[in-house]
């Protein structure tokens, strides 16, 4: 007599072997479509944008804006800190009226958050040599400092693109619109540096 | 003591007990002929005097019924008329046939001032048109019209009923003037009056029979209401003129529903409370005959009272599990500045293949977590409920099981569902229960920055239960906490990809709530560690894939 309890089993292992077979060929992508180097998290993101010279000439320093409105402030490349030999040795977040890095921003409403203007010091990077200040770029609530700076200073040297970015700051849409325009769109840039 | 039962034809002072009162009161399954016999029998034996007094207040023969505690289908007798009942009375008390008779016409136009109107099946419709109904029959008979016009398909229903809360304060009213008055009878020792009836299950008891016969159906614990909500707009002019056999007097007038509060013993409030309010103040209440005043005689009552009928089916559910094949569909609507994100969504389109099948109101998706609009929802599925609300046909297992065909077979195969089928509201909690604790596991599209080696696969797979801290993702800080989330990482594969260095195929088992993108690319950081870190270069991920929900709900039987 056939054991019927058997077949079952079989059939249905069959069965689920079937579909992990039909869902793996889902996920295997057909290499031809794929680029030889995707666009970054960054490049996908966000819209670069840049400020040359702010407030000092030489101080160069990116903003990157998301869809949501958050804007990513950082040291463009070609920041005349990054000139000295030493590269940067040191990160401070004691500038102004209190330690940026102290602030605790809490809830969706982001309540505690410190209201800044363009040119409030974020933070102060040291050389060997000198010492820069860093400006928000942007009007609006700082949300975070990149504390990891402190610790790790030399991300600037090596990252400051991305995992060296200085803070995060969410603008009002109406001062987003009124500074928007000073800036310069990457191509703009790239032209202007040389780069 | 004497006792009373349906046959006994004694005369007079009979003392009723709440259990003899039930016996009385099982009259079942009345034919019309039974009907005025059965009822004959019971207002036998009611004392003749005390009904005559309340017919004479204004009291309607239904509510006097009730207030004596009579049970059953008598209240949907439709002979039931105060002539009826006072022929009753009259042929105990012979020399009074003809004046009785005369007083008949009268009591057939006044609106009961107990009930106002309600257990007189007569009220205003929602066009303010006054409506006089001849029986609960001829009631019933306009509740299943509309149930019917409405084109619901129902297997069972419930009454509910709401009534003004001013019949509470009349009730308490009556009860007070009759032990006032006939306190010290024999037949009011039994407390004839502890087992009344609300007028709210007076009302019931006549219209569920007939609604049973016309709906087809049993009436009961059901998902299918119909509500008859009453409103009067009753003058709040108190007047209270105690006058009594005890000779206690008291008057009192005024305007307004304050100044009732200082005359009233106990709790009694007259204002806007709820029944259930009304009824505990009532109820604690202590017959403190000499400083309590009431409103004794009840107002005349001109108008009856609104009545809104309102038929509602309480919200069913469906359960299953879907599938998106598709990068650009969302879950759930997803509408910025006019513009719709993505080509379709899920619930769209699962929600719009329910609700009209169900002649629904509207429909609400529930899933048990989301993916975003370009990560596909794939293996067995994502658990979720639509929630059909006011459906007018409930559809058979066959018909849900043509529902989920017909998503699965439409053209465009954006998203597909499994295991479809109604399910009561402990789906609900199935889907909620353990929603944060259950893992997820996943397939990224992962591309590093240099040629990937054998090691890297081994140091991967090495990694189990790995915690990682995830800051809030940059892309949702705009809308979300700022924290510092720890997650697990349970395990990791890489599968290499043939022809390619630098791609391959992360598979990954993780807790829920964990954000994968920012594993793979850090998030500038914030996430540690991440992929890029473990391996020690930059990592981006080009696509991500939902492979396995691991939750128990709504699975394959």
């Amino acid at each position: 007599m056939k054991d019927h309890s058997v077949d079952h089993t079989i059939n249905l292992e069959h069965e689920q072997e079937q579909e992990q077979d039909s869902l793996h060929r889902i996920l295997v992508p057909d290499v031809r479509d794929l680029p030889l180097t995707p666009p970054s998290a960054i490049e996908s993101n966000f819209v670069s944008y840049f400020a040359p010279d702010f407030t000092k000439p030489g101080h160069d320093q990116y903003v990157y804006r998301h869809a949501n409105g958050l804007c990513v402030i950082g040291l463009a490349r070609t920041h005349v800190a990054f000139k000295d030999t030493s590269g940067i040795t040191a990160v401070d977040f004691n500038v102004g009226k209190s330690d940026r890095s102290g602030i605790k921003v809490t809830g969706k409403r982001k309540k505690n958050a410190q209201h800044f203007e363009s040119n409030s010091a974020l933070c102060k990077v040291n050389t060997d040599d000198a010492s820069y200040i860093v400006r928000c770029c942007v009007k609006g609530s700082l949300l975070e400092v990149n504390d990891r700076l402190i610790k790790q200073p030399g991300l600037l040297n090596s990252l400051a693109d991305r995992e060296g970015y200085i803070a995060i700051i969410m603008p009002k849409p109406a001062d987003w619109l009124k500074v928007k325009g000073s800036l310069l769109g990457l191509e703009e840039y790239k032209k202007l540096r040389e780069c | 003591m004497a006792n009373a039962n349906t046959n006994n034809t004694e005369a007079e002072h009979v003392s009723i007990d709440s259990e003899a009162a039930h016996v009385i009161s099982a009259v079942e399954e009345c034919h019309d002929d039974d009907d005025v016999g059965a009822l004959h029998d019971v207002v036998q034996g009611l004392p003749s005097h005390a009904v005559k007094d309340l017919l004479s207040v204004g009291v309607c023969t239904r509510c006097i019924l009730r207030l004596f505690g009579i049970r059953g289908n008598i209240y949907s007798i439709s002979a039931i008329s105060p002539s009826i009942l006072n022929s009753v009375i009259g042929e105990q008390r012979h020399g009074e046939d003809i004046s009785s008779n005369s007083k008949e016409s009268e009591f057939e136009e006044v609106l009961c001032a107990l009930c106002l109107g309600i257990l007189q099946f007569t009220y205003c419709d929602d066009k303010e048109i006054p409506v006089k109904k001849e029986s609960a029959n001829d009631m019933a008979v306009a509740i299943s019209e509309l149930v019917k016009r409405e084109g619901y398909q129902i297997d069972s229903f419930s009454l509910e009923v709401s009534v003004p809360p001013i019949i509470l304060e009349n009730e308490h009213s009556v009860r007070l003037y009759m032990k006032r008055k006939y306190g010290t009878e024999p037949w009011f020792q039994g407390g004839p009056f502890s087992q009344s009836i609300s007028a709210k299950d007076a009302l019931k008891f006549s219209l569920a029979k007939p609604l049973e016969t016309l709906l087809d159906c049993k009436s009961g614990i059901s998902n299918f209401r119909i509500g008859l909500t009453f409103s009067h707009k009753a003058s709040k002019v108190v007047q209270s003129v105690a006058v009594s056999k005890q000779g206690c007097k008291r008057i009192k007038t005024g305007n307004s529903i304050d100044s009732l509060d200082d005359s009233v013993a106990g709790d009694i409030k007259c204002s806007d409370l709820a029944d259930a309010t009304v009824e505990r103040s009532f109820d604690g209440l202590q017959d403190n005959e000499s400083s309590e005043c009431f409103k004794f005689p009840l107002q005349k009552v001109n108008d009856a009272c609104h009545l809104v009928l309102l038929c509602q089916r309480t919200p069913i559910y469906f359960g299953g599990r879907y599938l998106k094949y598709s990068r650009n569909v969302s879950q759930t609507r997803w509408i910025i500045d006019d513009e719709r994100m993505g080509e379709a969504s899920v619930e769209e389109i699962i929600g719009s293949n329910i609700q009209p099948l169900c002649q629904g109101d509207n429909y609400k998706f529930h899933a048990a977590g989301r993916e975003d609009i370009d990560v596909r929802m794939l293996g067995s599925g994502r658990p979720f409920l639509v929630e059909v609300q006011n459906a007018h046909r409930i559809p058979s297992e066959a018909f849900v099981r043509e529902i989920e065909t017909n998503i699965n077979n439409l053209e465009n195969k954006l998203v597909g569902v499994k295991n479809l089928k109604v399910v009561g509201i402990e789906g609900w909690t199935m889907m909620r229960e353990g929603e944060a604790e259950k893992q997820k596991q996943y397939a990224a599209l992962v591309w590093i920055s240099r040629p990937l080696e054998d090691v890297d696969l081994d140091s991967i797979s090495s990694l189990k239960d790995m915690q990682i801290l995830q800051g809030t993702p940059i892309r949702v800080l705009h809308r979300r906490s700022p924290l510092q989330r720890e997650k697990i990482i349970h395990w990791m594969k890489i599968e290499r990809i043939g022809g390619s260095s630098q791609y391959f195929l992360l598979h990954l088992c993780t807790q829920a709530g964990t954000y994968i993108k920012e594993f793979v690319h850090g998030d500038l950081g914030r996430t540690h560690p991440s992929i890029g870190s473990i391996l020690g270069c930059r990592a981006e991920i080009l696509q991500l894939d939902v492979t396995d929900v691991k939750m128990d709900c709504f699975l394959t039987e």
